[in-house]
């Protein structure tokens, strides 16, 4: 009963997590970056938080696909930065070549 | 002088030797096959991180 609720607490905090995300994302917050990473656009403590702790669970995510395919990080995380701008809605925040952000 | 105009024509003429240098390259050579390596490379990052986004929604 007790792992139960554990469980059920995980889970809830994850989605929690995923709707900050999202939420972050749609009201222009954080944008994605050419390195893979996000980005805030509008940097505050709450922001700064979702930011830091899904780029630290990127990151190791992306050097396990370094390990894997047996190349840099470096690469997997141009890759990344590639593929994410592409897959962002419009509307949303995307990091250009020159670094700003710009509203796709 | 006319001395001095035959060893002038054999100067002038010893000029003219037809010469053709090969010089051998020093380094040795090399077929770029980057290229290739880094689009293969690419094919397969692109293809984990496509799963990444799959299996960590909540991170993308």
């Amino acid at each position: 009963m007790r792992w139960l609720a554990m469980f059920l607490a995980a889970t809830l905090s994850l989605s929690a997590w995923a709707l900050d995300l999202q939420q972050a994302k749609q009201q222009g917050l954080v944008g994605e970056q050419l390195n893979g990473l996000v980005g805030a656009v509008q940097g505050n403590a709450q922001v700064n938080a979702i930011v830091s702790d899904i780029n630290r669970k990127r990151l190791d995510s992306y050097r396990d696909i370094a390990r894997k395919t047996g190349t840099s990080l470096a690469v997997v995380q141009s890759r990344a930065g590639q593929l994410n701008i592409e897959r962002t809605p419009a509307g949303q925040f995307v990091q250009r070549a020159d670094g700003r952000w710009q509203r796709k | 002088m006319k001395r001095t105009a035959v060893v002038l024509a054999g100067l002038l003429l010893a000029a003219c030797t037809p010469r053709v240098e090969v010089v051998v390259p020093d380094k040795p050579i090399t077929v770029n096959l980057n290229v290739k390596v880094d689009h293969e490379i690419r094919v397969r990052v692109d293809r984990e991180l496509e799963k990444l986004f799959e299996q960590e929604q909540e991170l993308f």
